[in-house]
């Protein structure tokens, strides 16, 4: 036992040098008003939080992370069970279809957001014209401010929906199938195997699939960046993210203690709504006690 | 002129600052540093100035021995590398950087007055009075002028032959005019080639300051001084709601510009546009991308009747106080700032160096587009970027507003344009106001 604590400890210290001081000190910095430069760092209380309060740009930022994040997880986390339940059943294309949908994951994302930049331009984009083959007439998706966020929103679930697909399909894989062929014998439809018997034996991975997932679209910013760059991008306020706004306070303004309230207060948020998906488990693992 | 940002030295910083002077002059005396095992670094945020910095630095090497090595980065990283590094003691020892950020590095005694050899150049007559006065914090010097950089506007010549318009604009109302003959629409409607391009999307200060190109010819200003060193908004007046009256006029009325054509020095470049305010470094992009573009530049109109202004941006050359080799790396700004190293600079970059004495008629000989850069019109005002360490956030909070005005059809209505003016000109009061430089 303590050569396994010994052995772990090179990993623990580097864990606790390169995250937890770090974060540590931003929850520290909070409480200061300091811009990286300058060797005055006043204490200011809670002023950058109440100062949060009155942020305009920081209330508007929370409710496009918001948006983004709930849709996000709510169409990725749908559309990629049943495609997992279609690639379970065996067939020779299941494989490379399963590529298919994992290739965007492993994609770096830079080059990724540019490319989508080009998808979505109003007058050479291919999204557009596509839809002109169905009579539909272009659409400016970056450039118009009610479009915008929902243009991030087609990219994301497209980046994270083959990473959800792959944990559920690992799910359905694992799920007996004995359990299955008894309820074919006694006459469940696909349907009713799938509600009855699939979903519910899926739920620790859907929820894993949840937390992970929201809190990885809680965190976007590299093609908030990337699409906001330039004059033909997407107009910055229509698509301004919580992290996009603590880079900006921090790194271009050189407000790092506002921005470590902003950062403070965004783990408050992640991890409130982690503990959520948390309780939901137990409070099932209570009932099924 | 005092500096706006005196005010807010600190009497520590102030000390380090007058301490350090004298050591700077000393250090200076020595040209110990300048041998042969000494390696200076340079970072630049401008990759386009790589060629000269390494062309220069060779040279160096051969007269002194001195060796340099050149970091490029975009200009945003540049930015946060330095505020990250120079702190520290891990930053390069001469770099160049615009004056919002300098002060920042100045304030904090990062970067020190300039000693006796560089600030008798840059008060040798070598430089304008403007820029002169952009380098100097409470009558101390810092830095070395680099770039001088001020907007003007190119036009197509064959363009406005096609659309029978014999020369540019000289007021902003004629341009919209002229905007409205040189604007081109497809049979469905769309535009396919805009009659002048604005900055209408994205993010950052740029919007911003591609708005005061109007506003200021208007008469406004984002921030007016109160004489003792403190600021209040300048622009919730009748220049400010002109100023976005006409773009929202050029978007939504008239219709010479759309958010969804091509813009900026790429639509100039290509024919997608007929006009465009912009810096000099357009005509390298013209060389290199579309050598036979037919094209003039002129100054960037006036509104109405009233004067031609400009905006005037310097970027600086500065030597990172925490050098190891201190007075090498002086040695080398000044070898950099020297008459035939400033031209280099603009023959290989595109940018105007920032000396006034220069003999520019071989570059004008060879690229007459140049005149308005390097020789502005007579009469021609300039705005200089207030250097304060508030100012990139005044002007990306503006800039996080106006892209959606532009194309929001309720603000035809005068009175909720005016509310949006209101609104925009009371946040810039209240980042003042958190940076303690509000006054009226």
């Amino acid at each position: 036992m303590l050569f396994c604590y010994v052995a772990l400890a090179p990993v623990l210290a580097l864990f606790f040098y390169v995250r937890i001081i770090p974060i540590g000190f931003s929850f520290l910095l909070s409480f200061y008003k300091w811009n990286l430069i300058s060797p005055r760092r006043p204490f200011v209380g809670w002023d950058n939080y109440l100062g949060l309060l009155d942020d305009e740009n920081f209330l508007l930022a929370l409710k496009n992370t918001t948006i983004y994040s709930f849709s996000t997880v709510l169409l990725s986390t749908v559309l990629a069970l049943p495609l997992a339940v279609f690639l379970s059943r065996k067939s020779r294309l299941s494989a490379f279809y399963q590529t298919v949908y994992f290739l965007p994951v492993i994609t770096p994302l830079v080059p990724v957001s540019i490319a989508w930049k080009w998808i979505y331009d109003y007058n050479y984009g291919i999204l557009n014209y596509g839809l002109s083959f169905l009579g539909i007439k272009s659409v400016a998706w970056l450039t118009d401010p009610d479009i915008a966020l929902w243009a991030l929103v087609i990219m994301g679930v497209w980046k994270v929906l083959g990473y959800n697909l792959v944990l559920f399909l690992v799910g359905i894989r694992n799920i007996s199938g004995e359990l299955l062929e008894a309820a074919s014998i006694d006459g469940a439809s696909d349907w009713q195997r799938f509600w009855r018997i699939t979903l519910p034996l899926l739920k620790p991975i859907l929820l894993y699939v949840l937390v992970t997932s929201t809190i990885a679209a809680y965190n976007v910013f590299t093609q908030v960046y990337v699409m906001t760059l330039g004059s033909q991008s997407a107009p910055g306020q229509a698509v301004r993210m919580l992290v996009f706004d603590i880079y900006t306070n921090g790194f271009q303004f050189f407000r790092m203690g506002y921005a470590s309230a902003e950062a403070v207060i965004l783990t408050l948020i992640v991890l409130g709504l982690t503990v959520i998906q948390f309780a939901m488990v137990r409070e099932d693992k209570v009932k099924e006690g | 002129m005092t500096n706006p940002t005196a005010a807010n030295l600190g009497r520590r910083s102030a000390l380090t600052l007058a301490g350090s002077a004298g050591i700077a002059a000393a250090a200076t005396g020595s040209r110990k540093a300048n041998a042969a095992d000494v390696t200076l670094a340079i970072w630049t945020g401008y990759p386009e100035l790589v060629p000269w910095y390494q062309a220069m630095g060779a040279e160096y090497t051969k007269a002194k021995g001195t060796k340099i090595t050149v970091l490029s980065t975009t200009l945003r990283e540049h930015e946060q590398k330095l505020a990250a590094a120079v702190p520290t003691g891990t930053g390069p020892d001469v770099f160049d950087v615009g004056q919002i950020l300098a002060i920042k590095f100045i304030e904090g005694g990062l970067i020190k007055p300039n000693p006796t050899a560089v600030d008798g150049l840059l008060k040798s007559g070598a430089y304008r009075k403007t820029s002169i006065e952009q380098f100097t914090v409470e009558g101390k010097t810092y830095g070395l002028p680099q770039l001088f950089s001020t907007p003007a506007m190119f036009w197509n010549k064959a363009l406005f032959k096609e659309a029978g318009l014999s020369g540019p604009p000289n007021t902003f109302q004629e341009k919209m005019a002229f905007a409205k003959k040189l604007v081109k629409f497809d049979a469905s409607g769309k535009m396919t080639r805009s009659g002048m391009s604005l900055r209408l999307s994205g993010q950052g200060s740029g919007i911003a300051e591609k708005f005061r190109f109007i506003l200021e010819p208007a008469g406004g200003t984002l921030i007016k001084p109160n004489g003792k060193g403190k600021f209040s908004q300048g622009y919730d007046n009748d220049a400010g709601r002109n100023a976005l009256k006409y773009y929202i006029d050029a978007v939504q009325i008239e219709k010479v510009d759309d958010p969804k054509v091509q813009h900026d020095a790429g639509a100039f470049v290509a024919g997608n546009t007929a006009m465009l305010m912009r810096e000099a470094w357009v005509i390298g992009e013209i060389k290199e991308k579309n050598p036979t573009l037919d094209y003039g530049v002129a100054p960037i109109p006036a509104w109405g009747t009233g004067p031609h202004k400009t905006l005037l941006q310097h970027n600086g050359l500065w030597v990172n106080a925490k050098s190891k080799n201190i007075d090498a790396a002086y040695d080398f700004q000044l070898f950099l700032a020297g008459k035939e190293s400033m031209v280099k600079l603009t023959q290989t970059s595109g940018w105007v160096a920032a000396r006034a004495d220069l003999d520019w008629t071989p570059l004008l000989k060879e690229i007459p587009q140049y005149k308005e850069f390097v020789n502005p019109t007579e009469g021609m005002q300039f705005y200089p970027e207030p250097v304060m360490a508030a100012w990139d956030e005044i002007e990306s909070r503006l800039a996080d507003k106006l892209p959606g005005a532009y194309v929001d059809a309720s603000l035809q209505d005068p009175a909720k344009l005016a509310a949006f003016i209101k609104a925009a000109a009371a946040q810039t009061d209240q980042i003042l106001k958190q940076n303690d430089l509000y006054g009226t």
